[in-house]
């Protein structure tokens, strides 16, 4: 096999190839299953073993997956698939056994070397979940559908007071009904915020949208005045989100003593937030290769042809308003209930702009580089201040350790300027790059 | 009047003290292609701009539409997206495409209107949605097919060169499955091999796809040998309309082509 440029060329080249469905799904029920036998066998096996274990099944599924993929002519059905390219199959497979396989790795007993931060990943990696989510809304309105907006902490706000009236005044910490309330609330307001965008383009709109910003701040203190008396909302404790019993049958729920299942932990939390997360996501990415997603790009990119091939702009531009805030609400019940309280400094100005840092860095208008600036803004400090502590060398430099956080802010920013003017679509590009490097030196080597 | 399918009466459009469209009338028949020639300014992109509904035209002028076996529509009651949804389409002289977009989510969009998913159905990617989205795409195969876009579907438009751009365009209005098709100099900086299979593409959309062409051009040469009824403009005034070979010899139109001076010799 020759080296091949360009993936679209190599399946033109190649030989008509189907696989049988069992071929097609294999590799990600593997991907699947092996994650929780991996998991549930927690005694007398070695943690190396098991990362042995690891690896072997990854490359496996990454190869099964590669492999296992329809060449030749693809049928429309075909080519509609959200993973098309052998490349994508793998890479899917391989997130997938990933995704999986995390919380195990996370949860073991394990102690990297170096005191590495592994008990605090935990916990970075359940909010990188939560951001990705909200940072995946937030891209499909100023990316994707090219509305700038800035109301996007007021929505987290407005998740936060559906949580704390649906879930925790009337439901006593049911989160379950409180995530479609928000949902559906952050729809309508979402809509009505997004009222400005009909007129208003560009540095107006954003202004515009500020404005929300503050509106729903005064919404926020006035509700925190009438009902909690300035503290803050607690979604901790009593209120915490729990399984509701007659689902305890269902496999790896084993209730506490007091006959509850509390979600608490970062072990449990990743199970709740981890589905939640990869759902939304995989809901916008759908609307983005369907008919409405289609046209919120057209109307970004030239609203007139948009209206002439019979677009109604104005709907258009509400609809993306509405899917965005909807899910940015649901980013911010599930936010408020994992944070454990809420007040009115969670809600700053300078969210907004960390959500801005997140989708500029990992890719304006990519949905994957959501996720990749999420846990860019997420880690960065993480290995930051291990590399403080224990990197030789750098922990012996006073200065570093004095500033941390100045330190980190211009560290960052710095990045931030680096990823723009080398490589403008952000991480997301970058990974694209690299994607297409291992494919080539894959193809290059042969199977 | 069954066999007219447009017609516009004192169509009039103005920008301040310009008037870019002064009370022109006509008629188009169905199934047949109409062209609209003059120089430069002469006000044809405006008149296409008045029917489609991106301008206002002046109170008193009448734009009316009459689609096949429905009820005639008076355009001027409409935004241009209801008017895009009579079936009235058209493309931009300077291109209308969505550049970062690939060749086939273009020429998707111009399936919009026929394709009726909404957004939760899209997003939870249905049975139905599945089956709308399967039905959009071997939709716009026959004008892949037709227009030999096979090669580029996957290519960024805004990556390709300007022929191939003005093909996409092209089959994006076919996609739509309009009944009048309005093209604004759908040959503009093309070569000649690429003009000719142009005129290609547009007799098949005319004849295979039964849909009716009006049609902005520049070059003289292409609309004599293409058009049935010319209407050509100067100056926001309509100078003079009948079959080619009589505009070819009308006075008017040799002057406002050529100058006055020329004419006189």
């Amino acid at each position: 096999m020759t080296a091949v440029e360009n993936p679209a060329s190599q399946q033109e080249d190649s030989p008509t190839y189907r696989p049988s469905p069992v071929q097609r799904f294999l590799p990600f029920a593997i991907a699947a299953v092996v994650p929780f036998i991996l998991g549930s066998t927690t005694e007398n096996v070695n943690f190396w073993w098991k990362a042995l274990i690891t690896v072997v099944v990854l490359a496996v599924v990454a190869r099964m997956a590669w492999v296992w993929t329809p060449r030749g002519e693809l049928t429309h059905r075909e080519d509609m698939r959200l993973w098309r390219t052998p490349s994508d199959r793998s890479w899917a497979a391989v997130t997938t056994f990933g995704l999986l396989v995390l919380p195990f790795i996370l949860a073991s007993d394990f102690t990297p070397p170096m005191d590495f931060p592994w008990a605090t990943w935990f916990a970075v990696v359940n909010l990188v979940l939560i951001f990705a989510m909200g940072a995946a809304a937030f891209n499909l309105l100023v990316g994707y559908s090219g509305q700038i907006s800035l109301a996007h902490v007021a929505f987290l706000a407005l998740g936060s007071i559906v949580g704390g009236i649906v879930g925790v005044q009337w439901s006593g910490g049911n989160m379950w009904v409180a995530l479609p309330a928000a949902a559906l609330a952050g729809a309508v307001v979402g809509a009505i915020s997004g009222l400005p965008a009909l007129r208003l383009k560009h540095l107006y709109l954003l202004l515009a949208t500020f404005g929300f910003h503050f509106v729903m701040m005064l919404v926020w203190r006035e509700y925190l005045q009438e009902y909690f008396g300035f503290v803050g909302i607690r979604f901790k404790g009593e209120n915490s989100p729990r399984i509701a019993s007659w689902l305890h049958w269902l496999p790896g729920i084993d209730p506490d003593d007091n006959g509850e299942f509390i979600i608490t932990g970062q072990f449990r939390w990743y199970w709740v937030l981890m589905p939640i997360t990869v759902l939304s996501i995989l809901f916008m990415v759908n609307v983005v290769r369907t008919r409405e997603g289609r046209a919120f790009a057209a109307v970004r990119d030239r609203d007139v042809s948009a209206s002439l091939l019979g677009i109604n702009v104005a709907r258009s531009k509400l609809l993306a308003f509405a899917l965005s805030s909807a899910v940015v609400s649901m980013s911010g019940v599930l936010a408020s209930f994992y944070i454990g309280s809420r007040g009115e400094d969670s809600f700053n100005v300078q969210t907004v702009l960390n959500y801005a840092i997140i989708i500029v860095v990992g890719g304006f208008s990519s949905i994957q580089g959501a996720i990749f600036g999420s846990a860019f803004f997420w880690f960065l400090p993480e290995w930051f201040k291990w590399a403080r502590e224990e990197l030789w060398i750098v922990r012996d430099i006073d200065f570093l350790s004095d500033y941390p956080s100045e330190i980190d802010l211009a560290i960052k920013g710095f990045l931030v300027v680096i990823i723009l003017m080398f490589k403008p679509d952000g991480l997301a590009g970058l990974w694209k790059d690299v994607k297409g490097w291992i494919g080539r030196s894959l193809a290059r080597r042969g199977p | 009047m069954s066999d007219e399918i447009l017609s516009f009466e004192n169509l009039t459009v103005q920008f301040g003290g310009v008037r870019a469209c002064d009370a022109i009338d006509g008629h188009v028949k169905r199934g047949s292609l109409f062209a609209l020639i003059g120089p430069n300014g002469a006000g044809k992109t405006t008149l296409v701009n008045a029917i489609s509904g991106v301008y206002k035209p002046l109170p008193g002028a009448q734009v009316q539409f009459h689609p096949a076996g429905k009820p005639t529509e008076d355009l001027l009651s409409y935004r241009p997206f209801q008017i895009a949804r009579l079936g009235v389409a058209r493309t931009f002289q300077n291109l209308g495409l969505f550049m970062g977009e690939n060749v086939l989510t273009n020429l998707l969009l111009g399936r919009y209107i026929h394709e009726h998913t909404r957004l939760i159905e899209g997003g939870l990617f249905t049975r139905r949605a599945v089956k709308r989205e399967l039905a959009a795409r071997q939709a716009i195969e026959r004008v892949v097919d037709l227009l030999d876009l096979g090669s580029f579907k996957r290519e960024p438009v805004g990556d390709l060169p300007y022929g191939v751009q003005k093909r996409v365009e092209f089959g994006r209005v076919l996609a739509m499955e309009p009944e009048l098709l309005m093209l604004d100099e759908p040959m503009a900086g093309m070569s000649v091999d690429e003009k000719q299979d142009m005129i290609r593409y547009i007799y098949a959309a005319q004849d295979e796809l039964d849909m009716t062409v009006f049609l902005i051009e520049h070059d003289m040469s292409v609309v004599m040998s293409i058009a049935d009824h010319v209407m050509v403009l100067d100056f926001g005034q309509k100078i003079a309309e009948g079959t080619p070979v009589e505009m070819q010899q009308d006075e008017r139109v040799i002057a406002a082509y050529l100058g006055t001076e020329m004419a006189e010799n």
